[in-house]
């Protein structure tokens, strides 16, 4: 297969497995964003639904797939982005008629019911001492260019064609060096931001203490990806060889998310599991099963109810300030991040 | 640990529920004094619902003599002295009120027999606090 074939059928074949598996990630008594009986999911009405969704969301991934192996050929730059657009704006309008018909035919009322234990905050921090192997990591690989430093070539390649050949050049000077480790330092102090808000801003759920306790796993596969990023102008291997390590890093990333979404779905979802503190149980506060927008609610994250992690509470102004701060920052990122390779 | 429940649904004002709750537990003594509060922010938080009023809560509270508001920092709970003997009027007013919940839930259809049992049980309670 050719490599530009791949790139565009990996993203959208996962996406697409993504979406097949997607109304499976939800807790107990939640489907499409509904709230149902507990034991819906494995009615024969559930079953259906979930058949049916399947074989919707099939179709438009051989649509999108379709679409960007034409699309390859006439513009390869639009043959990941457009046919991904599209998949995920046919699949959400998928989604948002299974949610009406499953609020509507099998939907469920249960009382809002709330309850809090009364100990001091102070009692219930998450545990930091997971983040602090990758950072030591972190502080001793930049010691070690740093003692190594002689050893750096003056140029060394930092991108490769598929044949191997080096394409793009970057220099032994502190910013070539030390980006890697910057970026990982960096992406280390947003993912320690994020738990910190999702711990102060959110209630004490099962979905919290999953999701604070995956992004401080997820540390270890990222920071071990820019460690070896950052130690490779100290090898003499050959581009295929890199090539072929970083391929081994992405196929170890892959595999440790797909590991972490199995753990968070046997977690959320096991019988008998409660919430220490429940989300707000009405439907009428998700807007196509897939937007919280409650005004009562003082919290600004919202434990899904599809999917794994927090969604943000649009009726409160300051997750908007936040979405329009990630925005910013994302951009921002694009125009001025990263090292940009001499060529 | 102590847990406050809460019924949004209710037509008990939440902070009434909350004021309630907490009284429960502290004359229970499952709250003692010194014991820490979490702060207004958290609880309201966790319960989903308006900052004012779990803050209005804690004044009730605070007013009647169980805790210690400090800006900021959440509540403690203060050692109460056991307050005087109800005068006749108090009592009265207790028991008109006991009468009047019992008719709400009655009218409601709970059965006499059962809030028999339930007021029983109470009653027990009360005697082995006693």
């Amino acid at each position: 297969m050719k490599p530009e074939l791949a790139t565009v059928l990996f993203p959208l074949i996962l996406l697409a497995a993504i979406f097949q598996f997607m109304p499976l990630l939800t807790r107990r008594g939640i489907f499409f964003g509904a709230t149902v009986e507990p034991g819906f999911l494995e009615s024969g009405d559930g079953r259906r639904l979930l058949r049916s969704w399947r074989w919707q969301v099939a179709l438009w991934s051989v649509v999108a797939v379709v679409a960007g192996i034409l699309l390859l050929r006439q513009n390869p730059a639009l043959a990941v982005v457009l046919p991904m657009s599209g998949l995920v704006m046919a699949a959400g309008l998928s989604y948002w008629r299974k949610f009406r018909e499953v609020h509507a035919r099998y939907g469920v009322s249960r009382p809002e019911i709330r309850e809090v234990t009364l100990a001091p905050a102070g009692q219930q921090r998450p545990s930091l001492w997971l983040v602090l192997p990758p950072l030591l990591a972190i502080v001793a690989v930049a010691l070690y260019l740093h003692a190594h430093w002689d050893r750096i070539p003056l140029r060394f390649p930092v991108r490769w064609a598929t044949d191997g050949q080096p394409q793009a050049w970057a220099s032994r000077d502190p910013r070539g060096i030390y980006g890697p480790l910057l970026m990982a330092g960096l992406l280390t102090s947003f993912l320690l931001a994020l738990t910190w808000a999702i711990w102060r801003f959110s209630r004490n759920t099962v979905m919290r203490h999953v999701t604070v306790r995956g992004l401080q796993l997820l540390l270890y596969p990222l920071t071990l990806t820019f460690l070896v990023t950052a130690l490779l102008p100290l090898t003499n291997a050959s581009g295929r060889a890199i090539q072929g390590v970083l391929l081994a890093l992405a196929g170890i990333m892959l595999l440790f998310i797909v590991g972490l979404i199995y753990w968070s779905y046997l977690r959320i979802s096991a019988p008998g599991q409660m919430d220490e503190v429940p989300e707000p149980q009405s439907d009428s506060w998700w807007k196509a099963g897939m937007f919280y927008y409650n005004p009562r609610d003082p919290a600004i994250l919202v434990s899904k109810r599809v999917g794994i992690g927090y969604t943000l509470n649009f009726a409160n102004k300051w997750s908007w300030v936040a979405l329009a701060l990630l925005v910013l920052a994302i951009a921002a990122s694009i125009v001025f991040g990263g090292v940009r390779p001499s060529r | 640990m102590a847990r406050l429940q809460i019924n949004l649904d209710s037509e008990v004002p939440v902070y009434r529920q909350i004021v309630d709750g907490i009284r429960i537990l502290l004359v229970e003594g499952k709250l003692a004094p010194g014991s820490e509060l979490p702060p207004v922010r958290r609880i309201a938080l966790d319960l989903g619902i308006h900052f004012n009023t779990v803050a209005e809560a804690y004044r009730i509270l605070a007013d009647e003599g169980w805790l210690d508001l400090r800006h900021g920092r959440g509540a403690t709970v203060l050692r109460r002295d056991t307050p005087l003997a109800a005068n006749a009027g108090r009592v009265q007013e207790f028991r008109h009120r006991l009468r009047a919940l019992i008719a709400e839930i009655r009218s409601q259809g709970a059965s006499a027999a059962k809030l028999s049992a339930e007021l029983r049980s109470l009653a027990d309670e009360l005697k082995h606090e006693a």
